[in-house]
């Protein structure tokens, strides 16, 4: 016997180690938290947020009590219990004080008030023998506070259903300890059921009546999330305690009868189910939050940002439906995995005991329990991943939420006094097969969990972050400094102000708000804030410093200074003249294409935004338009250029002057009347002029010198720009086109590089609106891109083209133009350019205004050209 | 500083985090395969069986954690008897309890009139009947 000599020492009834290395997580996390906005605003010295503590101590101090509690009064309690209830619970105490601290107050008191119950009802002798015996009490009760709430009940968010009760200050939700008392209720029922096969449907209908009153209850206080969870622990109980598994059968029946029923009674229902189908049919309405949630999950990826580093604000009521999805974004993958498994383990834990307990009652309670948190946490983390309809179901120890946190932690209790005390009735009909298909079939509602995390954060990670309704470039901006936009000449248009947390951008010279554009995270991004946002946001950096910045701050390094070719002395001039009137001008290089002045006017202030967004928006004469690039204005009898260009290409009539009807018509009168020296159809752009031209060359060739100087594409610069006028050759129909070829929509900017095409001898250059951007290395490089111009024409033809269009006496050539707008307004158009002559770089210039005002546009195009005199 | 402290608080939590769901893991992978108690580490009460076949009765007491009975001289407690089976059942000594387990035998195990059909805790005193065989259960305390 010396068997009994060697076993005098007992296994320790807990073991420290769990408890110890629960106890390591919760203080790294408060520590990580607390250490994250310093880390945000890149404080240099130590400076942890001392607010963690509380929940932090808190938590200990109610983690402790209840181990030395169990210790004592439970001596054989299961060991892995507590411990994994203090992951839980520290990990959402922490969670709920990040994203609320006034909520994570609330939710220490609810956790440490459930710690005394437990260790209360640790201390109650025959606590599972009273539950069985008074069941029908219980339950009574339970409905009776739930019924209660129809009379008295509230909601602390002050609309929506009333299922709360106000007892004292603190709200209650009795359907939560419903949902265990009903838990109760059957599985003591089903315990007095000796032999449940003599009929099936005999010895469930109390049940079924049972059960079918606390539905009807909840569904007309609109609680359809804790009704629906009633239905499947039903099913699952029945399942369980009949042993037969067919009922499981039953789920997708149920289901589907209550989604149909919901779905034509209930509009939340419909909603519900119809956010869940298309979530993406509307992103930034009802589906608002769920799309949110699943960004935030991939943006957590497969580490995460680091606790207090994400950004879960972007979550509508992340605290109590979208916890999972808060805690995805700042662990990842691997935190969610971990979090998903905890549960499970519980579970498991719940099923274990279930085994080992003899009594029938014990051990259907245990499983019950057990099938309870699986079915609670699938229904919402699959909720959060868009796996399921969303429930407005809390997930257990995580959410916040008082009355949940109690019921869930009276569930561990009774699982705790089970594991002490596995009861004295021997009972031998605990089915294997049953008990293995049920947990299995709990098992893999945990598989779907993590293959749906899975896909999520690391397989749809990329386009759910490129999603525009992904918002935290606007959080970076307030952390990291975007890079500045300056001009060539080192003049700043934009740059960012303040201290890091506090990050603002500030636009300079606001007239050139609608280039420069404006970013905020309320109204987005526009011009080139958001064109060359890359830049400015830090990621033309060097990749390992992008890597590096992003998995120490999640931000993306300072952002580099971006140079623009825009020279803001000629831009102040184009403004200047432009004050007052509508239109735009482009100013451009016409060999280099860079772009020199992009004036829009009327125009509004990048830097009083937030103030004036709603009156710019309702505004007719669109403030925020950028006109040189986004107007769609028609080209009128500029087509004279484009319509000559193309008579001469023929080689039969090649500069033969071609004989137009002299008419005048008003527009071309009054421009005529203002500069011209001799009667010039052609040059002031009459109408009639333009008639003829269009139908002296073919419809095939017109259109066709329109495509070669790029009408019938959008040029490409760093800012919006109009989609172009489809090319004709889509069509095919060359002479309905060329009866409407006037209509043809182009941009200012468009006109400009047309223009430019004459000034620089027959070929087109590149827009070039930004220059080059500095490298992490202080060098500055030049965008990239076609740089190389395109040969529309001859040089030949380009001398003969401006021969037609000379200026008296200067050195540079002009053609007016205009056409009718929709709104009964008329255009006036003015492009030119500089001849060989000019000794500088060649020039090309757009002037539209809306308006008939052809002194107007003639004397801006000609003063902005003279300012570049040399 | 601060940051790359806060990246080495990330590293411990989750360090922390997969060590305890390790070491829970195992404790109950341990508990659900039913070696939670090896012999070395907890006594086994002596669990005492005896039985009379034909006039010739027999009777051991065992600490094992594992005894096996039927016709065949493998088994630990051997029951000559054509109505039991080579191997008809086995008792466990598992969660602090001796149990019993029916091996599929041909005529099966009763316990109070009851068929076992799953492992079952037996107490001092029980009788189990095999086959045609009674077999007396007894299980002292541990001194």
């Amino acid at each position: 016997m010396t068997l009994t000599d060697a076993g005098t020492t007992r296994r320790p009834a807990f073991r420290p180690a769990l408890l110890l290395l629960v106890g390591l997580f919760v203080t790294f996390y408060a520590f990580a938290l607390a250490l994250a906005p310093s880390v945000r605003t890149h404080v240099s010295g130590f400076q942890p947020e001392l607010r963690y503590l509380l929940p932090l101590l808190g938590w200990a101090a109610g983690i402790t009590a209840l181990q030395f509690g169990a210790k004592k009064l439970l001596p054989r309690h299961d060991e892995t219990l507590i411990p994994l209830v203090g992951a839980l619970s520290g990990w959402g105490l922490l969670s709920i004080w990040r994203l609320s601290p006034a909520l994570g107050a609330k939710q220490l008191l609810w956790f440490l008030g459930g710690v005394l119950l437990m260790i209360g009802g640790m201390s109650i002798k025959n606590l599972i023998a009273v539950l069985k015996q008074y069941k029908y009490v219980w339950l009574a009760l339970g409905l009776l506070l739930v019924g209660l709430t129809f009379f008295i009940g509230v909601n602390p968010s002050g609309s929506g259903p009333r299922l709360w009760l106000n007892l004292f200050g603190v709200y209650f939700q009795p359907s939560e300890p419903l949902k265990l008392l009903l838990l109760v209720y059957l599985a003591a029922f089903f315990a007095d059921q000796i032999r449940p096969n003599i009929s099936i449907l005999a010895s469930i209908l109390p049940t079924l009546m049972m059960v079918a009153l606390v539905g009807v209850l909840l569904v007309s206080q609109r609680d359809l999330g804790t009704a629906s969870l009633f239905a499947v622990m039903f099913v699952f109980m029945l399942a369980l305690t009949t042993k037969r598994r067919r009922f499981l059968w039953l789920f997708p029946l149920i289901i589907a009868a209550a989604g149909t029923a919901g779905y034509y009674l209930f509009d939340i229902v419909r909603a519900r189910v119809d956010i869940w189908l298309n979530p993406w049919l509307q992103p930034s309405g009802a589906s608002y939050q769920l799309v949110q949630a699943q960004i935030a999950i991939a943006v957590g990826g497969l580490i995460g940002t680091g606790p207090g580093l994400g950004s879960p604000q972007f979550i509508p009521v992340a605290v109590s439906d979208f916890t999972f999805s808060a805690i995805a974004e700042e662990t990842g993958l691997l935190g969610t995995s971990a979090l998903i498994l905890l549960i499970l383990l519980l579970v498991m834990r719940g099923v274990v005991i279930s085994r080992h307990t003899k009594s029938t009652f014990g051990r259907y309670l245990a499983f019950g329990i057990a099938a309870f948190f699986a079915l609670q946490s699938f229904l919402i983390i699959g909720g959060n991943m868009g796996l399921v309809p969303l429930t407005g179901i809390t997930l257990p120890f995580i959410s916040y939420g008082g009355s949940n946190l109690l019921t869930s932690m009276l569930c561990v209790l009774l699982l705790l006094r089970l594991s002490a005390d596995p009861g004295k009735r021997r009972s031998a009909e605990s089915s294997q097969k049953t008990y293995q298909f049920l947990s299995a079939v709990l098992v893999l509602l945990f598989v779907l969990l993590f293959v749906k995390n899975a896909l999520i954060a690391v397989w749809n990670r990329e386009t759910l972050i490129a999603r525009p309704e992904n918002l935290r470039w606007a959080v970076y901006d307030v952390y990291s400094p975007r890079g500045r936009i300056i001009t060539t000449a080192e003049e700043p248009l934009a740059v960012t102000t303040g201290v890091p947390g506090e990050y603002q951008r500030e636009v300079l010279y606001p007239p050139l708000s609608s280039v420069v554009g404006y970013t905020s995270g309320l109204y987005g991004q526009s011009g080139l804030e958001r064109g060359v946002y890359t830049y400015l946001r830090g990621y033309g950096k060097p990749f390992s410093e992008v890597w590096k910045h992003q998995l120490l701050y999640n931000q993306p390094p300072a952002g580099s200074d971006v140079k623009v070719n825009l020279n803001l002395s000629l831009q102040k001039a184009a403004d200047a003249l432009m004050e007052g009137h509508k239109g735009a001008v482009v100013l451009l290089n016409a060999k280099t294409g860079e772009i020199y002045a992009l004036a829009s006017h009327p125009y509004f202030n990048a830097n009083t935004l937030s103030d004036d967004f709603e009156a710019l928006m309702r505004r007719e004469d669109a403030p925020m338009m950028n006109r040189a690039t986004q107007a769609v204005y028609p080209i009128g009898t500029l087509i004279n250029f484009p319509a000559l260009a193309a008579y001469w290409t023929d080689a039969q009539v090649r500069y033969q002057f071609p004989e137009l009807s002299p008419r005048l018509d008003y527009a071309c009168y009054l421009a005529m009347k203002s500069t011209a020296s001799r009667l010039n159809p052609l040059q002031y752009g009459c109408e009639s002029a333009s008639a003829d031209l269009v139908a002296g060359a073919s419809p095939e060739e017109l259109a066709e010198m329109m495509r070669a100087l790029g009408l019938f594409e959008a040029p490409a610069v760093a800012v919006e720009s109009a989609e172009a006028a489809p090319d004709p050759a889509l069509d095919g129909d060359f002479d309905a086109w060329a009866r409407k070829a006037q209509q043809t929509s182009v941009t200012p900017l468009q006109m400009a590089l047309m223009a430019a095409v004459l000034s620089n001898d027959g070929s087109q250059p590149t827009p070039k609106l930004v220059n080059s951007y500095q490298a992490g290395n202080g060098a500055w490089v030049a965008f990239g891109g076609n740089t190389s111009a395109v040969d529309v024409f001859s040089p030949e033809l380009a001398l003969q083209l401006r021969n037609q269009l000379l200026a008296d006496a200067q050195p540079i050539w002009y053609l007016n133009g205009h056409a009718p707008l929709e709104n009964g307004e008329t255009l006036t158009w003015y492009i030119g350019g500089t001849t060989p002559q000019w000794v500088g770089a060649p020039l090309a210039i757009a002037v539209a205004i809306e308006g008939n005002d052809p002194e107007l546009t003639q004397q801006i195009g000609s003063q902005l050209l003279n300012l570049l005199t040399p | 500083m601060n940051a790359g402290l806060l990246l080495i608080l990330r590293i411990l939590f989750l360090a922390a985090l997969y060590a305890f769901l390790g070491l829970s893991l195992w404790v109950i992978w341990k508990s659900i395969s039913g070696r939670t108690s090896p012999t070395a580490q907890e006594p086994i009460p002596p669990l005492g069986l005896s039985s009379t076949i034909m006039e010739s009765s027999s009777a051991q007491i065992f600490v094992t954690p594992k005894v096996t009975i039927g016709r065949s001289p493998d088994c630990d407690f051997v029951l000559q008897h054509e109505m039991v089976s080579a191997r008809h059942g086995v008792f466990s000594y598992h969660h602090q309890q001796w149990w019993y387990e029916d091996l599929n035998s041909t005529n099966g195990s009763y316990l109070e009139d009851l068929r076992i059909e799953e492992p079952i805790v037996v107490k001092d005193g029980d009788v189990l009947f095999c086959g045609e065989v009674d077999v007396n259960i007894s299980i002292k305390p541990i001194s």
